[in-house]
């Protein structure tokens, strides 16, 4: 019997169906992974499981049972548990108190810790999490906060895990001790729903793989009988591209395009947000930047783009320094800037596309003329940056909080690249991105490098580091922890140790 | 336009049967009260020119409250503004008793503009250097504006020849001319939509106008692509401060020709009212205020000859904006509603 079945399940929002009758089965005993790319429609189907959406159609079958969950309290109670990919715990509390959180444990309303540990402390034996009942959440490694959600799923009586995403905060490293966890908790009889697009993980741990593309259900394959390429396959419809890009000769003979010296970046506590950052970049390189989110990465991009100011050291461009040069002037040197955050800083969602292409260059020749827009070559050039950058949009003066996140992102690239920039600093540009999206802005930052320039590419995506550099650093706790030459010989594990906090000395040796 | 006609109809006929229930209520006939109501706006001279004249002020002062709205400066100091304008305006006509008319407007509008703009400055410098709320500030300097009249009518400036708190009549060569004697339609109402006109101008075709809108819209991302925050906002405050200075100046030299307390009486906070009924367009603000003002013009002649109290319009407008506002709400509401379900969806 299938512990869960969902059959032709159907759910749209306004523009999308993002589900149109997708089949689920899972089987008690077994990790079974949800593959597919951003938007395939995976977390949807998840979170009407989790009573979160209610499906327009299809049925939810639960141990047997026709159910139709409408919160995830409900789904709770009859043994569902998930794990965000954000997780939901209180730092300043205990892991017990985290766990207990909501509950009404034995002894309610007096709180016998001494029992609730003592259960914790079983329950985390049984299944090979090493968890302290007593520790406080936030000192606690990422790795160790994600086994306490997992404890916490647990304890209140799961018996089918749903996983989002749960690689995308680990360390290489960090990732094997997971999916050793993943296995005993299979072996003792729970279900594991893997969501997941990592190919490579997937064939690793899943016993079975349920392939969703564009909203539908591809298939349902053992994994043991397919092999990564079939899985690509089916995920995207066609080959992944393999191996690197074609990228260009980068010219170390020359003088560094841009020389970074010392940079710190002190933070509101002792602590410094950013730590003696020293590297160089060269004319036509793409230096990527690597580690695990929220390590510096972002800070660094903002200091290059003067959107905070360095505390001590030095940015050299072509030579000059640039430390009081403002956002405004850098970019006129050719710097641009692809943030992170593109809702927030790169773009005004509420203005029209128009608006977001002219935000650099909206009172320069020709675009304006003694304070006066020039409403003709500003229409001209949003047009042919539309057409240029294939961005899809009803019309230049569409409200860029309509379109979907590939093509806001298109804005983006157009306004910065339309400039020739000599330096691009570009800080996750393909997050949230689909495939086809994602190829689309690499091609057109290496591009870039072709026509003289160079790349700074921050990405929390190994693949596509891997992918697009000629070098590599990684950065940890705000400090970068060695510079690579990214080639045949670079192993993964050497920047999944320097990912871990390793110096690369520490790691050669 | 037809569609959007139709679709506010029941709002009309909502609030044309709650205005029949207040003069129920006050005592009177609701047919009368409309005949009367239309004869003291629509049906002589007068009444109509009456019209624009109370609409000027709020027109400045509109323009004033949405210029700044646009730029994120939640500025309800507008009559604290009008009043420092009022003063700027009365001492620059005594202090120049020597130059002719036309002259001492001139300086006395700009002096108004300037010293508007300046009064809202300081809020907008609290907030961005110090991050103190302009709405605190800019409603607490209407008070110390009111005070200042107050100190300046009974002290420096008062007719020694009353004892009431008010100044000395201006010149009639320092006033602004009338245009359709014997009403009391003077200059201003075309200085106002004249003012409406280059704001429009301004804040649609211009880069300062581009950067007021995108300053305005996010901050963040203004500020990331390396737009003027300061200099936008310092253009915003002294723009939005200016023409509610300009109000004062109009009362000043276009109706009162003096300078005395309560020469506003709160449409300072009316104009509040005119930017958001407006959008923050200038032309609605012009279109919003001469509709206020007729409704206020036909109130006062229900009250004349009818004996029902002027303040049920005021009751009434509450109820329009209530109205106004919660349907706003509601679609804010529910935008708000499908990008979070379109957010979760594209994880």
């Amino acid at each position: 019997m299938e512990l869960l079945e969902m059959h032709g399940i159907v759910k749209s929002f306004p523009g999308v169906l993002a589900n149109d009758r997708v089949d689920l089965f899972v089987r008690k005993g077994e990790i079974h992974a949800l593959l597919g790319e951003n938007g395939a429609g995976k977390s949807t189907l998840m979170n009407i499981l989790y009573g979160l959406y209610i499906p327009e159609e299809g049925e939810v079958y639960w141990e047997g049972k026709r159910v139709a969950f409408t919160t995830p309290e409900e789904a709770i109670r009859n043994g569902i548990g998930m794990v965000h990919q954000h997780f939901m715990l209180v730092q300043k509390m205990t892991v017990l108190q985290n766990i207990i959180l909501g509950l009404k444990p034995k002894g309610h309303p007096l709180l016998n810790v001494a029992s609730v540990a003592a259960e914790i402390r079983e329950l985390s034996e049984k299944y090979g999490l090493s968890v302290d009942p007593d520790a406080v959440v936030q000192t606690l490694s990422v790795g160790q906060q994600q086994r306490v959600e997992i404890l916490k799923a647990l304890y209140r009586g799961a018996r089918l895990l749903i996983l989002d995403e749960p690689t995308a905060v680990l360390t290489p490293q960090e990732t094997t001790e997971f999916f050793k966890m993943l296995r005993t908790l299979r072996d003792e009889g729970q279900s594991v729903i893997l969501i997941s697009h990592r190919l490579s993980e997937i064939m690793q741990v899943s016993d079975r793989v349920t392939i969703l593309r564009d909203g539908r259900s591809i298939g349902t394959v053992e994994t043991v009988n397919t092999t990564l390429e079939e899985l690509s396959r089916l995920m995207i419809g066609r080959e992944l591209r393999t191996g690197g890009m074609d990228l260009p000769q980068a010219d170390y003979e020359a003088a560094p395009l841009m020389e970074v010296k010392n940079l710190t970046l002190a933070g509101k506590d002792k602590k410094n947000r950013l730590e003696d950052i020293t590297l160089n970049l060269y004319p036509g390189e793409v230096l990527g930047i690597a580690g695990v989110d929220g390590n510096g990465q972002r800070e660094l991009a903002e200091v290059l783009a003067c959107i905070e100011k360095s505390s001590e050291g030095q940015i050299v461009f072509r030579g000059d320094n640039i430390d009081n040069l403002g956002i405004r002037q850098r970019n006129r040197l050719g710097i641009a800037y692809i943030p992170d955050d593109r809702h927030r800083d790169g773009l005004v969602t509420n203005a029209t596309l128009q608006d977001n292409l002219m935000l650099r260059l909206y009172n320069q020749s020709p675009y304006a003329h003694r304070g006066l827009l020039q409403f003709r070559q500003i229409e001209e050039s949003s047009q042919q940056a539309v057409e240029h950058y294939n961005i899809k949009t009803p019309s230049i003066s569409a409200v860029v909080r309509f379109l979907s996140g590939g093509n806001q992102q298109k804005i983006i690239l157009a306004r910065e690249l339309e400039q020739n920039p000599s330096l691009v600093i570009a800080c996750q540009p393909t997050r949230g991105l689909d495939i086809g999206a994602s190829e689309y802005v690499r091609d057109r930052l290496v591009d870039c490098c072709r026509e003289g320039g160079s790349v700074l590419l921050i990405s929390t995506d190994l693949e596509e580091i891997r992918m697009m550099s000629h070098r590599i650093a990684v950065m940890y706790g705000g400090k970068v922890m060695g510079i690579v030459e990214n080639n045949e010989d670079l192993k993964l594990e050497t920047i999944g140790l320097m990912m871990g906090g390793k110096r690369l000395e520490e790691v050669d040796a | 336009m037809k569609k959007k006609l139709l679709k506010i109809l029941p709002q009309i006929v909502i609030v044309l049967v709650v205005a029949a229930l207040l003069v129920i209520m006050a005592g009177g006939n609701p047919l009368r009260a409309i005949k009367i109501f239309f004869q003291g706006t629509l049906g002589n001279l007068n009444g109509f020119m009456e019209i624009f004249v109370k609409a000027t002020p709020l027109i400045f002062l509109g323009l004033g409250v949405s210029v700044s709205f646009r730029t994120g400066f939640f500025n309800i100091g507008a009559e604290g503004q009008l009043y420092m304008g009022a003063v700027a305006a009365t001492a620059t006509v005594f202090a120049l008793p020597g130059l002719p008319g036309a002259v001492r407007i001139i300086l006395a509008t700009l002096a108004a503009f300037v010293t508007g703009g300046l009064w809202a400055l300081i809020p907008a410098m609290l907030k961005r250097k110090m991050n103190i709320s302009e709405t605190v500030t800019t409603i607490m300097f209407n008070y110390i504006a009111i005070m200042i009249v107050g100190i300046l009518v009974r002290g420096p400036l008062q007719d020694k020849s009353g004892a009431l708190p008010q100044t000395p009549f201006i010149p009639d060569e320092a006033s602004l001319p009338l245009l359709a004697y014997p009403t009391r339609l003077h200059l201003g109402v075309v200085l106002a939509i004249a003012a409406a006109i280059l704001l429009y101008i301004l804040l649609t075709k211009t880069t300062v106008g581009y950067e007021l809108k995108i300053v305005g819209t996010s901050p963040r991302a203004a500020f990331c692509m390396g737009l003027p925050i300061t200099r936008s906002l310092v253009i915003s405050a002294l723009l939005g401060g200016g023409l509610a200075g300009m109000a004062g100046m109009n009362e000043v030299l276009g109706v009162q020709h003096r300078l005395l307390e309560g020469i506003s009486s709160g449409n300072g906070y009316t104009a509040v009212l005119v930017a958001l009924l407006a959008r923050n367009h200038p032309i609605g603000v012009v279109i919003v205020s001469v509709l206020l003002a007729a409704v206020q013009v036909g109130a006062n002649t229900m009250q004349r000859q009818m004996g029902i109290p002027a303040s049920i319009v005021n009751l009434l407008i509450g109820f329009i904006v209530v109205m106004v506002l919660s349907q706003d709400i509601v679609k804010i509401y529910r935008e708000h509603k499908k990008a979070k379900e379109l957010e979760v969806n594209q994880k």
